[in-house]
């Protein structure tokens, strides 16, 4: 029923000579400034490998892929961020990583049963807008970031996970419809565009145009699971109204955009390259460097530049490691979004979660690299995984966890279970 | 099941856009290396070199080995690598002269190289035939698009590493022949070739008009003749030979020649009209040049008149007016684009980006080009006859008054008429006097050195 390629085994093996070849690179290529630092490396490294392994024997699954997949990329991002300008091991990530595989068992956990998470809808609306409330009062001056102590947390980041969910938890009431003037639509899609439009709105206001897109990402697919339901028997006429309305949003958006959006959408980064293009410039500049093999790690250039580690990530480890490491990380997270295609979802509120999780990993992925890259407007997102930032790290951790929920599903509530089994023992 | 799997293709579909788009990234990022890493610092750069071998452009170039004003009439067409200067062949093909590639890194002893169309001795020759004038030159092969001669003076000596910036005259740092400037008489091939397409030759040909050295056109205002006396009654041929502006303001006002045709047939020909659009700009291997603008309001408006005449508001590049004589002369109506780079060497010699002759649309009919081509042939047989000795050269010239009629500039655009010589060009001096150097006088030098550049005598060969 749930296909594991490779048996548990073979996967430890793969994720051991991953890092270790890796780790085996620094020492070749990488500038190591003080043996010791390399040698912590090594043992987080190599700590976080065997204690993640031993605690999946401890808790078990249906499947092992994603666990073990973002095990790989989590030491793989800390080997990277210990290496910037030198190695030397990056503690705050690793604290990161690790509150990222706790978010992934939590993300697992909390969503797999869509029966509770329907129950459970009103509390998600509520911590959406506990988020909202935080990011209005309490955060800095950039309306992003609310900090605590040496801490800083970026609340907007919670707001996607919980999004996913409300998507994918009122999709099932899809049936439930009511008339409004001349369309059939459930509350809960009504109460979905609502909460969409807010998120919208208050993006817009934080000037946080760079998550802007993630979250149009996810209704966007949120929607079109919207038409494939089989009880949803949307009208062409809906459809082709959904479409121009989508245009029009677009068109409105591009055209009453701010000016300092305006600017971003039209710079022509080398005439501007000491103004608004000098990290793409540089970004650029730091990827031709490292070619294909890159330069070593911790021998790089881009260390210097401002979010080296979050923004331009993917030049820094261009950089530093070259295109074809760059390469492979970027399609170790596809092989991990593409998993749902050899286990499929078990439900539909399952694939509606796996596709916004997709899609969300997507839009941020594609808002980093090519914007970093000057293919698109640079926006200034981290990197999923990747990137140095312990609300992105959570996040990402969550998603994953909602992505595995949706492999690992779990139909029946405990109570309902139990009840279940003490019929069959009667009888 | 049914739609998990559709939800699972929607998947799929997001999978293979973003991987479609991160492989053209990462194919950007390799064919564009050498462009960003020679923004970096310092990098090993190739030469460009001349159709003849000789040195247009070394990255480390001095006045010991070349000779103090050796790359003075290129200075700001090839340019050099210190962004002194945008619009040249350099600053815009330096990726493909950085020794540098995106498998093995930077090369110290790379081969990257850029071979141009030009020939450096006859463009040095034509350059120093201007003598103390300034003004700019540029000729190219009608049926392949090769430029051989291109400069415009005064120039900049990149050997002097810009230390002379503030003694620089005014438009040192841009090569004119892209830029827009005013046409003049030349303007009347535009308006005949409008007229040929609206009216056909036939008709055009029968209309004469009378020139009594003043024209009050039908707003009242006067169109002057250079002849103060007048030309008299006059056809075509004979008003475009004798550059006739009373004869044009009242072929302009013509019932038969309405103004939305004239419109037509510019906006066929690269014309930005009434500004209505974006301008357009050619491309001669990423440096971008300016084609032609103007202002058509109505028949009888004084300035839409003085426009069709090359006065006004209207502006052509020079580069632009020698293009439009490549439909003329091969009689197709399509331009022949022009192009700079010959070819390119890779970083490890091997060559590259051969150029291909490209066309442009039909801008005007075949008739009206062949029309065209025996109305300037005409002209050139009756004014222009020694211009090139033993060869037909169709030729328009034109005389464009700049800043409040204080100065004026001479201009002469034409063609050789022989396949086996196929040479289009253009020539502008600014502020001619009479008695100096004259277009006449420039466009002998640019035919006769590119002729014996052709056909080298025997013993040269």
């Amino acid at each position: 029923m749930y296909q594991n390629r490779l048996s548990y085994v073979h996967v430890v093996v793969l994720l051991f000579a991953t890092h270790l070849s890796m780790l085996a690179t620094v020492f070749i290529r990488g500038g190591i400034l003080e043996v010791p630092a390399f040698l912590k490396l090594i043992a987080a490294v190599i700590g976080l490998d065997v204690g993640y392994l031993l605690i999946t024997l401890i808790y078990q699954q249906m499947t092992y892929t994603l666990d073990f997949m973002l095990l790989c990329l989590l030491n793989m991002s800390l080997i990277f961020q210990s290496c910037f300008g030198g190695v030397n091991l990056s503690v705050r990530h690793l604290i990161s990583c690790v509150m990222s595989l706790a978010a992934c068992e939590a993300g697992f956990l909390l969503t797999r049963n869509h029966e509770w998470i329907r129950r459970k809808k009103p509390y998600i609306y509520a911590v959406i807008a506990l988020l909202f409330i935080s990011i209005i009062f309490f955060t800095d001056n950039q309306k992003k970031w609310i900090t605590l102590g040496s801490f800083s947390i970026q609340p907007s980041e919670f707001i996607k996970p919980c999004f996913v969910l409300v998507c994918a938890a009122s999709i099932v009431e899809l049936h439930e419809k009511v008339k409004i003037l001349f369309f059939w639509v459930s509350k809960d899609t009504i109460l979905l565009c609502i909460v969409t439009a807010l998120i919208l709105a208050l993006q817009w206001w934080c000037h946080d145009l760079g998550s802007l897109p993630t979250f149009a990402a996810i209704f966007f697919c949120s929607l079109v699971c919207r038409l494939c339901y089989p009880k949803a028997k949307v009208s062409k006429r809906g459809i082709a109204l959904m479409c121009a309305a989508g245009a029009l949003i677009l068109l409105a958006a591009w055209n009453f955009a701010p000016e300092y959006v305006q600017k971003r959408l039209h710079v022509d980064i080398w005439a501007d390259r000491y103004g608004d293009g000098y990290q793409q410039c540089e970004a650029l500049i730091g990827i031709a460097k490292g070619g294909w093999l890159g330069v070593g790690a911790g021998n790089g250039s881009l260390c210097k530049i401002f979010a080296h580690e979050s923004d331009i990530v993917f030049a820094t480890i261009c950089e530093e490691w070259g295109l074809l490491y760059a390469f492979l990380t970027v399609a170790l997270i596809l092989i991990m979004l593409m998993t749902v295609l050899m286990n499929p979802p078990k439900s539909y509120y399952h694939a509606t979660m796996t596709a916004g999780v997709t899609a969300a990993f997507l839009a941020q992925m594609g808002l980093n690299i090519f914007g970093s890259c000057n293919l698109i407007p640079f926006t200034g997102v981290t990197l999923p995984f990747i990137s140095e930032g312990g609300s992105s790290m959570l996040t990402c951790g969550f998603l994953v966890g909602m992505l595995k929920a949706g492999q690992s599903p779990l139909f029946l509530h405990k109570s309902a279970k139990k009840k279940k089994q003490k019929a069959v023992k009667t009888s | 099941m049914k739609s998990i799997r559709r939800v699972q293709h929607l998947i799929s579909i997001m999978l293979l856009i973003f991987f479609g788009v991160f492989a053209f990234l990462i194919y950007k990022l390799q064919t564009e290396a050498g462009f960003y890493i020679s923004n970096a610092s310092k990098v090993s750069m190739g030469f460009v070199y001349d159709r003849n071998g000789d040195v247009l452009f070394d990255p480390d170039a001095d006045a010991q080995i070349y000779g103090s004003d050796y790359f003075v009439d290129i200075g700001n067409l090839i340019g050099d690598d210190s962004r002194q200067m945008t619009n040249t062949l350099v600053a815009q093909n330096i990726g493909t002269l950085a020794n540098f590639s995106f498998m093995l890194g930077e090369q110290e002893d790379g081969q990257s190289a850029i071979h141009c169309t030009l020939d450096h001795k006859v463009n040095r020759k034509v350059y120093d035939a201007f003598g103390v004038k300034n003004g700019c030159a540029v000729a190219y092969n009608y049926l392949t698009g090769e430029i051989y001669i291109c400069f415009s003076k005064p120039s900049v000596n990149i050997l002097n590493h810009y230390e002379d910036l503030a003694t620089l005259e005014n438009g040192s740092l841009i090569c004119r022949v892209f830029q827009p400037t005013v046409p003049g008489s030349t303007q009347k091939i535009s308006t005949t070739i409008a007229a040929l397409e609206s009216m056909g030759y036939e008709n055009l040909i029968s209309k004469s008009y009378d020139c009594t050295g003043v024209y009050l056109n039908q707003d009242a205002k006067e169109i002057k003749c250079h002849k103060s006396a007048g030309h008299g009654i006059q056809n075509i041929t004979e008003a475009f030979a004798n550059s006739c502006n009373p004869f044009f303001a009242q072929l302009v006002e013509d019932p038969d020649f309405p103004l939305d045709d004239i419109q037509k047939t510019y906006e066929k020909m690269g014309y930005l009209v009434n500004a209505e659009g974006k301008q357009k700009y050619l491309d001669v291997n990423g440096i971008s040049a300016y084609t032609a603008s103007t202002t058509l309001e109505s028949k009888t408006d004084f300035n839409t008149q003085w426009g069709c005449m090359g006065q006004g508001e209207t502006l052509v590049s020079p580069l632009q007016l020698m293009v439009w004589q490549s439909a003329i002369a091969s009689q197709t109506g399509k331009c022949t684009y022009p192009y700079l780079i010959d070819h390119t060497v890779k970083v490890n010699g091997t060559p590259a980006n051969q150029a291909e002759t490209k066309y442009s649309g039909q801008m005007f009919s075949e008739l009206s080009a062949g029309y065209m081509r025996e109305i300037m042939l005409d002209n050139g047989r009756k004014n222009y006859a020694g211009l090139l000795p033993g060869s037909d050269v169709g030729v328009k010239s034109g005389t464009a008054q700049i800043g409040n009629e204080k100065t004026e500039n001479s201009l002469l655009v034409g063609f050789v008429d022989d396949e086996s010589f196929p040479i289009a060009f253009c020539i502008e001096i600014d502020n001619r006097v009479t008695g100096e150097v004259s277009t006449n006088d420039i466009a002998k030098v640019l035919l006769k050195n590119l002729h014996e550049s052709f056909y080298p005598a025997p013993d040269e060969e």
